[in-house]
Protein backbone atom coordinates (compact mmCIF):
# COMPACT_ATOMS: atom_id res chain seq x y z
CA UNK A 1 0.00 0.00 0.00
CA UNK A 2 2.89 2.11 0.97
CA UNK A 3 4.39 1.68 -1.96
CA UNK A 4 0.99 2.35 -4.65
CA UNK A 5 0.63 6.05 -2.23
CA UNK A 6 4.62 6.34 -2.72
CA UNK A 7 4.60 6.12 -6.61
CA UNK A 8 0.81 8.77 -6.89
CA UNK A 9 2.87 11.33 -4.76
CA UNK A 10 6.00 10.80 -6.86
CA UNK A 11 3.60 11.26 -10.04
CA UNK A 12 1.84 14.36 -8.80
CA UNK A 13 4.93 16.17 -8.37
CA UNK A 14 6.41 15.42 -11.92
CA UNK A 15 2.89 16.46 -13.05
CA UNK A 16 3.40 19.70 -11.01
CA UNK A 17 7.00 20.58 -12.19
CA UNK A 18 5.40 19.87 -15.98
CA UNK A 19 2.94 22.66 -15.67
CA UNK A 20 5.15 24.61 -13.85
CA UNK A 21 7.27 24.45 -16.80
CA UNK A 22 4.46 25.24 -19.27
CA UNK A 23 3.70 28.49 -17.60
CA UNK A 24 7.29 29.55 -17.20
CA UNK A 25 7.55 29.04 -21.17
CA UNK A 26 4.05 30.15 -22.19
CA UNK A 27 4.75 33.65 -19.76
CA UNK A 28 8.32 33.96 -21.86
CA UNK A 29 6.50 33.32 -25.35
CA UNK A 30 3.90 36.30 -24.38
CA UNK A 31 6.83 38.33 -23.34
CA UNK A 32 8.58 37.94 -26.48
CA UNK A 33 5.63 39.03 -28.93
CA UNK A 34 4.88 42.56 -27.36
CA UNK A 35 6.94 45.62 -28.97
CA UNK A 36 10.48 45.83 -27.11
CA UNK A 37 10.77 49.95 -25.86
CA UNK A 38 14.33 51.13 -26.77
CA UNK A 39 15.56 54.95 -24.96
CA UNK A 40 18.42 56.29 -26.39
CA UNK A 41 21.61 56.85 -23.82
CA UNK A 42 24.64 58.03 -24.69
CA UNK A 43 27.63 59.91 -23.61
CA UNK A 44 28.35 63.01 -25.93
CA UNK A 45 31.97 64.73 -25.51
CA UNK A 46 31.97 68.63 -25.37
CA UNK A 47 33.70 69.14 -29.03
CA UNK A 48 37.65 70.70 -29.60
CA UNK A 49 36.34 73.33 -32.07
CA UNK A 50 37.00 77.44 -32.10
CA UNK A 51 33.66 79.18 -30.32
CA UNK A 52 31.93 81.72 -32.73
CA UNK A 53 31.08 85.23 -30.77
CA UNK A 54 27.26 84.69 -31.12
CA UNK A 55 24.65 84.23 -28.03
CA UNK A 56 22.14 81.89 -29.37
CA UNK A 57 19.23 80.52 -28.18
CA UNK A 58 18.27 76.65 -28.96
CA UNK A 59 14.73 75.77 -29.64
CA UNK A 60 13.61 72.06 -28.64
CA UNK A 61 9.82 71.90 -29.55
CA UNK A 62 7.75 68.92 -28.40
CA UNK A 63 8.28 67.17 -31.17
CA UNK A 64 12.38 66.60 -30.56
CA UNK A 65 11.97 65.69 -27.19
CA UNK A 66 8.90 62.99 -27.56
CA UNK A 67 10.33 61.82 -30.82
CA UNK A 68 10.47 58.14 -31.22
CA UNK A 69 10.64 55.86 -34.08
CA UNK A 70 8.61 52.79 -34.68
CA UNK A 71 10.19 49.52 -36.40
CA UNK A 72 7.16 47.16 -38.08
CA UNK A 73 7.96 43.54 -38.57
CA UNK A 74 7.59 42.22 -42.26
CA UNK A 75 4.12 41.33 -41.04
CA UNK A 76 3.15 44.87 -39.76
CA UNK A 77 3.59 44.24 -35.94
CA UNK A 78 5.09 46.86 -33.98
CA UNK A 79 9.00 45.25 -33.09
CA UNK A 80 11.13 48.29 -31.40
CA UNK A 81 9.86 51.64 -30.15
CA UNK A 82 13.01 53.43 -29.83
CA UNK A 83 12.87 57.08 -28.50
CA UNK A 84 15.58 59.40 -28.95
CA UNK A 85 14.36 63.00 -27.75
CA UNK A 86 16.24 62.83 -24.75
CA UNK A 87 19.53 62.13 -26.39
CA UNK A 88 19.32 64.43 -28.88
CA UNK A 89 18.98 67.00 -26.14
CA UNK A 90 21.51 65.76 -24.23
CA UNK A 91 23.89 65.73 -27.52
CA UNK A 92 22.90 69.34 -28.41
CA UNK A 93 23.70 70.56 -25.05
CA UNK A 94 27.10 68.86 -24.99
CA UNK A 95 27.77 70.85 -28.35
CA UNK A 96 26.03 74.04 -28.84
CA UNK A 97 28.20 75.59 -25.88
CA UNK A 98 31.57 74.67 -27.04
CA UNK A 99 30.22 76.14 -30.44
CA UNK A 100 28.77 79.50 -29.15
CA UNK A 101 29.62 81.90 -26.91
CA UNK A 102 26.42 81.37 -25.01
CA UNK A 103 23.41 79.22 -25.26
CA UNK A 104 19.61 79.59 -23.83
CA UNK A 105 17.52 76.60 -24.25
CA UNK A 106 14.14 77.55 -24.76
CA UNK A 107 10.61 75.51 -25.81
CA UNK A 108 9.40 77.27 -28.49
CA UNK A 109 10.37 79.80 -32.06
CA UNK A 110 8.05 82.34 -30.06
CA UNK A 111 9.88 82.24 -26.76
CA UNK A 112 13.14 82.14 -28.31
CA UNK A 113 12.25 86.00 -30.44
CA UNK A 114 11.35 87.41 -27.07
CA UNK A 115 15.08 86.76 -25.81
CA UNK A 116 16.25 89.15 -27.69
CA UNK A 117 19.74 87.55 -29.03
CA UNK A 118 22.18 87.07 -31.95
CA UNK A 119 20.20 84.43 -33.45
CA UNK A 120 17.61 81.56 -33.32
CA UNK A 121 18.82 77.76 -34.34
CA UNK A 122 15.97 75.17 -34.47
CA UNK A 123 16.39 71.97 -35.37
CA UNK A 124 13.98 69.37 -36.24
CA UNK A 125 14.13 65.60 -36.70
CA UNK A 126 12.81 64.39 -40.74
CA UNK A 127 13.36 60.66 -40.84
CA UNK A 128 15.01 58.13 -38.84
CA UNK A 129 15.62 54.83 -40.22
CA UNK A 130 16.62 51.16 -39.08
CA UNK A 131 18.19 48.52 -40.41
CA UNK A 132 18.43 45.09 -38.56
CA UNK A 133 20.69 42.20 -39.43
CA UNK A 134 17.97 39.65 -39.66
CA UNK A 135 16.33 42.06 -42.10
CA UNK A 136 19.24 43.16 -44.44
CA UNK A 137 21.38 39.79 -43.62
CA UNK A 138 24.05 42.20 -43.14
CA UNK A 139 26.16 41.66 -39.77
CA UNK A 140 26.02 44.93 -38.54
CA UNK A 141 23.03 47.21 -37.10
CA UNK A 142 22.81 50.43 -38.86
CA UNK A 143 20.90 53.95 -37.63
CA UNK A 144 20.32 57.01 -40.50
CA UNK A 145 18.51 60.36 -39.53
CA UNK A 146 17.75 63.06 -41.67
CA UNK A 147 17.93 66.33 -40.10
CA UNK A 148 16.25 69.71 -41.29
CA UNK A 149 18.82 72.86 -39.45
CA UNK A 150 17.36 76.15 -39.20
CA UNK A 151 18.78 79.33 -38.38
CA UNK A 152 17.01 82.52 -37.73
CA UNK A 153 18.41 85.88 -36.75
CA UNK A 154 17.17 87.06 -33.74
CA UNK A 155 14.03 88.67 -34.32
CA UNK A 156 13.07 85.41 -36.12
CA UNK A 157 13.88 86.76 -39.83
CA UNK A 158 15.22 83.05 -41.38
CA UNK A 159 19.16 83.00 -42.49
CA UNK A 160 19.81 78.97 -43.44
CA UNK A 161 17.83 76.32 -43.81
CA UNK A 162 19.76 73.00 -44.61
CA UNK A 163 19.45 69.35 -44.26
CA UNK A 164 22.27 67.54 -42.31
CA UNK A 165 22.47 63.32 -42.34
CA UNK A 166 23.99 61.25 -39.92
CA UNK A 167 24.87 57.65 -39.93
CA UNK A 168 25.82 54.72 -37.30
CA UNK A 169 26.74 51.37 -37.44
CA UNK A 170 27.49 48.77 -34.71
CA UNK A 171 28.13 44.91 -35.56
CA UNK A 172 26.55 42.03 -34.15
CA UNK A 173 28.36 39.97 -31.47
CA UNK A 174 27.80 36.85 -29.42
CA UNK A 175 25.67 37.87 -26.11
CA UNK A 176 24.58 41.25 -26.70
CA UNK A 177 20.79 41.44 -27.28
CA UNK A 178 19.30 43.53 -29.98
CA UNK A 179 18.28 46.33 -27.91
CA UNK A 180 22.11 47.35 -26.45
CA UNK A 181 23.01 46.89 -30.42
CA UNK A 182 20.36 49.52 -31.36
CA UNK A 183 21.51 52.07 -28.54
CA UNK A 184 24.97 51.62 -29.47
CA UNK A 185 24.20 52.00 -33.12
CA UNK A 186 22.07 55.34 -32.65
CA UNK A 187 24.64 56.50 -30.45
CA UNK A 188 27.69 56.13 -33.09
CA UNK A 189 25.06 57.90 -35.66
CA UNK A 190 24.57 60.67 -32.57
CA UNK A 191 28.12 61.52 -32.69
CA UNK A 192 28.14 61.44 -36.35
CA UNK A 193 26.07 64.58 -36.36
CA UNK A 194 27.84 66.55 -33.36
CA UNK A 195 31.06 66.16 -35.36
CA UNK A 196 29.93 66.79 -38.70
CA UNK A 197 27.31 69.98 -37.32
CA UNK A 198 30.23 71.13 -35.42
CA UNK A 199 32.88 71.30 -38.30
CA UNK A 200 30.32 71.94 -41.13
CA UNK A 201 28.32 74.72 -38.86
CA UNK A 202 30.04 78.11 -39.97
CA UNK A 203 30.84 76.57 -43.68
CA UNK A 204 26.82 76.81 -44.69
CA UNK A 205 26.98 79.05 -46.94
CA UNK A 206 24.52 81.87 -45.16
CA UNK A 207 25.95 81.37 -42.31
CA UNK A 208 29.28 82.16 -43.59
CA UNK A 209 28.18 85.12 -45.21
CA UNK A 210 25.57 86.11 -41.84
CA UNK A 211 28.96 85.78 -39.89
CA UNK A 212 30.93 88.17 -41.92
CA UNK A 213 28.30 90.68 -42.20
CA UNK A 214 28.29 91.21 -38.08
CA UNK B 1 37.14 -2.13 -7.27
CA UNK B 2 34.70 -1.96 -9.45
CA UNK B 3 36.51 -2.86 -13.03
CA UNK B 4 34.81 -1.47 -16.32
CA UNK B 5 33.20 -3.57 -18.72
CA UNK B 6 35.11 -3.90 -21.92
CA UNK B 7 32.05 -2.65 -24.26
CA UNK B 8 32.20 0.76 -21.72
CA UNK B 9 35.90 0.80 -21.94
CA UNK B 10 35.89 0.51 -25.71
CA UNK B 11 33.14 3.97 -26.11
CA UNK B 12 35.44 5.85 -23.63
CA UNK B 13 38.77 4.98 -25.93
CA UNK B 14 36.90 5.91 -28.98
CA UNK B 15 35.79 9.35 -27.33
CA UNK B 16 39.02 10.02 -25.67
CA UNK B 17 40.27 9.62 -29.47
CA UNK B 18 37.95 11.79 -31.12
CA UNK B 19 38.79 14.22 -28.27
CA UNK B 20 42.56 14.25 -29.14
CA UNK B 21 42.21 14.31 -32.82
CA UNK B 22 39.64 17.64 -32.45
CA UNK B 23 42.40 19.05 -29.70
CA UNK B 24 44.79 18.70 -32.56
CA UNK B 25 43.30 20.01 -35.35
CA UNK B 26 41.73 22.86 -34.06
CA UNK B 27 44.97 24.72 -33.70
CA UNK B 28 45.56 28.49 -35.10
CA UNK B 29 47.74 29.37 -37.47
CA UNK B 30 49.24 32.70 -37.81
CA UNK B 31 51.63 34.80 -40.18
CA UNK B 32 53.03 38.12 -39.47
CA UNK B 33 54.81 40.30 -42.67
CA UNK B 34 56.41 43.50 -41.80
CA UNK B 35 57.40 46.21 -43.92
CA UNK B 36 59.60 48.92 -42.54
CA UNK B 37 59.71 52.51 -44.09
CA UNK B 38 61.26 54.35 -41.39
CA UNK B 39 63.27 54.41 -38.38
CA UNK B 40 61.67 53.68 -34.89
CA UNK B 41 62.11 53.95 -31.31
CA UNK B 42 60.45 55.39 -28.24
CA UNK B 43 61.24 57.29 -25.17
CA UNK B 44 60.14 56.29 -21.56
CA UNK B 45 58.00 59.48 -21.16
CA UNK B 46 56.00 58.70 -24.87
CA UNK B 47 53.17 56.86 -25.82
CA UNK B 48 50.97 55.91 -28.53
CA UNK B 49 47.62 55.38 -29.42
CA UNK B 50 45.83 52.56 -31.26
CA UNK B 51 42.85 53.42 -33.29
CA UNK B 52 40.54 51.36 -35.28
CA UNK B 53 39.22 52.07 -38.63
CA UNK B 54 35.25 52.12 -38.68
CA UNK B 55 34.78 53.80 -41.97
CA UNK B 56 34.34 50.93 -44.19
CA UNK B 57 30.61 50.43 -45.62
CA UNK B 58 30.09 46.47 -44.67
CA UNK B 59 32.78 45.72 -41.55
CA UNK B 60 34.42 47.71 -38.85
CA UNK B 61 37.56 47.18 -36.27
CA UNK B 62 36.16 45.72 -33.34
CA UNK B 63 37.11 47.99 -30.58
CA UNK B 64 37.93 44.77 -28.32
CA UNK B 65 40.66 43.41 -30.67
CA UNK B 66 42.37 47.43 -30.38
CA UNK B 67 42.01 47.02 -26.69
CA UNK B 68 43.33 43.56 -26.58
CA UNK B 69 46.16 44.98 -29.02
CA UNK B 70 46.57 47.75 -26.50
CA UNK B 71 46.80 45.79 -23.37
CA UNK B 72 49.21 43.18 -24.39
CA UNK B 73 51.64 46.06 -25.72
CA UNK B 74 51.48 47.68 -22.21
CA UNK B 75 52.51 44.70 -20.79
CA UNK B 76 55.41 42.47 -20.22
CA UNK B 77 58.93 42.99 -21.07
CA UNK B 78 59.79 46.52 -23.00
CA UNK B 79 55.92 47.38 -22.34
CA UNK B 80 55.00 50.70 -24.21
CA UNK B 81 52.69 53.42 -23.03
CA UNK B 82 49.15 53.20 -24.87
CA UNK B 83 46.75 55.55 -24.58
CA UNK B 84 43.46 53.40 -24.39
CA UNK B 85 41.49 54.73 -27.89
CA UNK B 86 37.98 55.33 -26.26
CA UNK B 87 39.88 58.15 -24.07
CA UNK B 88 41.89 59.64 -27.06
CA UNK B 89 38.85 59.68 -29.28
CA UNK B 90 36.69 61.30 -27.08
CA UNK B 91 39.63 64.00 -25.85
CA UNK B 92 39.99 64.76 -29.34
CA UNK B 93 36.44 65.10 -30.31
CA UNK B 94 35.45 65.64 -33.37
CA UNK B 95 38.57 65.24 -35.13
CA UNK B 96 38.94 61.28 -35.13
CA UNK B 97 35.15 59.88 -35.64
CA UNK B 98 34.44 57.48 -38.60
CA UNK B 99 33.71 60.11 -40.84
CA UNK B 100 36.23 63.29 -39.79
CA UNK B 101 38.96 60.41 -38.81
CA UNK B 102 42.70 61.42 -40.92
CA UNK B 103 42.99 58.48 -44.08
CA UNK B 104 46.20 59.48 -44.69
CA UNK B 105 49.46 61.10 -43.15
CA UNK B 106 48.81 64.58 -45.35
CA UNK B 107 45.48 64.26 -43.92
CA UNK B 108 46.94 64.21 -40.35
CA UNK B 109 49.44 66.99 -41.47
CA UNK B 110 46.20 68.89 -42.13
CA UNK B 111 45.13 68.11 -38.64
CA UNK B 112 48.38 68.97 -36.33
CA UNK B 113 47.53 72.68 -38.28
CA UNK B 114 44.71 72.61 -35.83
CA UNK B 115 46.35 74.29 -32.63
CA UNK B 116 43.63 72.58 -30.20
CA UNK B 117 44.71 69.09 -31.95
CA UNK B 118 48.63 69.74 -31.77
CA UNK B 119 48.06 70.77 -28.21
CA UNK B 120 45.98 67.74 -27.26
CA UNK B 121 48.59 65.42 -29.07
CA UNK B 122 51.62 66.84 -26.45
CA UNK B 123 49.40 66.74 -23.69
CA UNK B 124 49.48 63.19 -23.88
CA UNK B 125 52.84 62.75 -25.09
CA UNK B 126 52.15 60.73 -27.98
CA UNK B 127 54.76 59.76 -30.49
CA UNK B 128 53.07 57.30 -32.73
CA UNK B 129 49.53 56.59 -33.92
CA UNK B 130 48.82 53.00 -35.30
CA UNK B 131 45.94 52.16 -37.07
CA UNK B 132 44.19 48.36 -37.09
CA UNK B 133 42.34 47.71 -39.69
CA UNK B 134 41.00 44.28 -40.52
CA UNK B 135 38.42 42.03 -39.30
CA UNK B 136 37.62 38.18 -38.70
CA UNK B 137 35.72 36.15 -41.18
CA UNK B 138 33.51 33.35 -40.19
CA UNK B 139 33.12 30.49 -43.15
CA UNK B 140 32.98 26.50 -43.60
CA UNK B 141 30.11 25.98 -41.49
CA UNK B 142 29.13 22.22 -41.29
CA UNK B 143 27.52 19.56 -39.88
CA UNK B 144 24.56 19.89 -37.29
CA UNK B 145 24.03 19.23 -33.74
CA UNK B 146 20.47 18.12 -31.83
CA UNK B 147 19.28 18.63 -28.48
CA UNK B 148 16.61 17.01 -27.06
CA UNK B 149 14.76 17.20 -23.59
CA UNK B 150 12.57 14.44 -21.70
CA UNK B 151 11.28 13.00 -18.59
CA UNK B 152 14.31 10.54 -18.75
CA UNK B 153 16.80 13.48 -19.25
CA UNK B 154 18.56 15.73 -21.48
CA UNK B 155 21.67 15.34 -24.34
CA UNK B 156 22.92 16.67 -27.44
CA UNK B 157 24.05 14.76 -30.65
CA UNK B 158 25.46 15.63 -33.41
CA UNK B 159 28.69 17.18 -34.86
CA UNK B 160 29.32 20.97 -36.08
CA UNK B 161 33.02 22.87 -37.20
CA UNK B 162 33.82 26.17 -38.80
CA UNK B 163 36.58 27.77 -39.78
CA UNK B 164 37.98 31.34 -38.63
CA UNK B 165 40.02 33.78 -40.80
CA UNK B 166 41.25 37.13 -38.90
CA UNK B 167 43.27 39.44 -41.26
CA UNK B 168 44.16 42.94 -39.72
CA UNK B 169 46.61 45.48 -41.03
CA UNK B 170 48.32 48.08 -38.45
CA UNK B 171 49.91 51.08 -39.91
CA UNK B 172 52.16 53.00 -38.38
CA UNK B 173 52.40 56.92 -38.35
CA UNK B 174 55.08 59.11 -36.92
CA UNK B 175 53.42 61.88 -35.07
CA UNK B 176 56.30 63.74 -34.95
CA UNK B 177 57.63 63.79 -38.52
CA UNK B 178 54.14 63.02 -39.66
CA UNK B 179 55.32 59.97 -41.98
CA UNK B 180 53.88 56.36 -41.78
CA UNK B 181 56.99 54.29 -40.74
CA UNK B 182 55.80 51.13 -41.09
CA UNK B 183 52.99 48.58 -41.63
CA UNK B 184 52.89 45.17 -40.19
CA UNK B 185 50.08 42.40 -41.57
CA UNK B 186 48.72 39.37 -39.30
CA UNK B 187 46.41 36.77 -40.41
CA UNK B 188 45.82 33.77 -38.40
CA UNK B 189 43.41 31.36 -39.63
CA UNK B 190 41.95 27.84 -37.54
CA UNK B 191 39.27 25.18 -37.44
CA UNK B 192 36.82 25.17 -34.40
CA UNK B 193 34.70 21.95 -33.65
CA UNK B 194 31.75 21.24 -31.62
CA UNK B 195 31.50 17.63 -30.45
CA UNK B 196 28.19 16.57 -28.63
CA UNK B 197 27.63 13.38 -27.16
CA UNK B 198 25.46 13.98 -24.75
CA UNK B 199 26.98 17.04 -23.69
CA UNK B 200 28.36 19.48 -26.46
CA UNK B 201 32.04 19.79 -25.81
CA UNK B 202 33.65 22.87 -27.97
CA UNK B 203 36.72 23.28 -29.03
CA UNK B 204 37.11 26.74 -30.34
CA UNK B 205 40.65 28.13 -32.35
CA UNK B 206 40.98 31.33 -30.66
CA UNK B 207 41.86 33.00 -33.94
CA UNK B 208 41.32 36.22 -33.40
CA UNK B 209 42.97 36.26 -29.91
CA UNK B 210 45.99 34.31 -31.23
CA UNK B 211 46.13 37.40 -34.36
CA UNK B 212 45.97 39.79 -31.37
CA UNK B 213 49.16 38.37 -29.67
CA UNK B 214 51.19 37.76 -32.41
CA UNK B 215 49.88 41.57 -33.69
CA UNK B 216 50.75 43.09 -30.30
CA UNK B 217 54.25 41.13 -29.81
CA UNK B 218 55.11 42.19 -33.06
CA UNK B 219 54.16 45.85 -33.03
CA UNK B 220 55.96 46.04 -29.80
CA UNK B 221 59.15 45.34 -31.16
CA UNK B 222 58.84 47.41 -34.35
CA UNK B 223 58.02 50.63 -32.30
CA UNK B 224 61.37 49.86 -30.10
CA UNK B 225 63.09 49.79 -32.86
CA UNK B 226 64.25 46.23 -32.87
Amino acid sequence: MNSVSGQTTSTNTFYKRVKSLCVAALAVLLAGCGVSNVVIEGNYPTPNVASLPVNVAVVFDQALRDFHYIEYSEIGDEEYNIASGDSHIALFSAILPAMFESVVMVDSLEEAQGLGLDAIFYPVIDEFQLALPQKTKLDVYEVWIRYNMRFFAGDGDPIADWVQTSYGKTPTETMRGTDAAINDAAVVALRDLASSFSLSFAQVPEIKDWIAAR
Amino acid sequence: MTQLSAPTKRHLQALAGLVLLTVLGSCTSTTVDEFRQGATGIDSGESIVILGRRHASDYETRAEFVDCVGERMNSGSDSISVIPEKEFVDAMFPWFEPRTAPLRTRDLERLMAEQVVADKMEEFGIRYMVWLDGFTETSGRTGSISCTVGPGGAGCFGFGSWEDDSNFDARVWDVGSLQNVGTISTDATGQSYVPALVIPIPLIARVEANACTRLADQLKQFVNGE
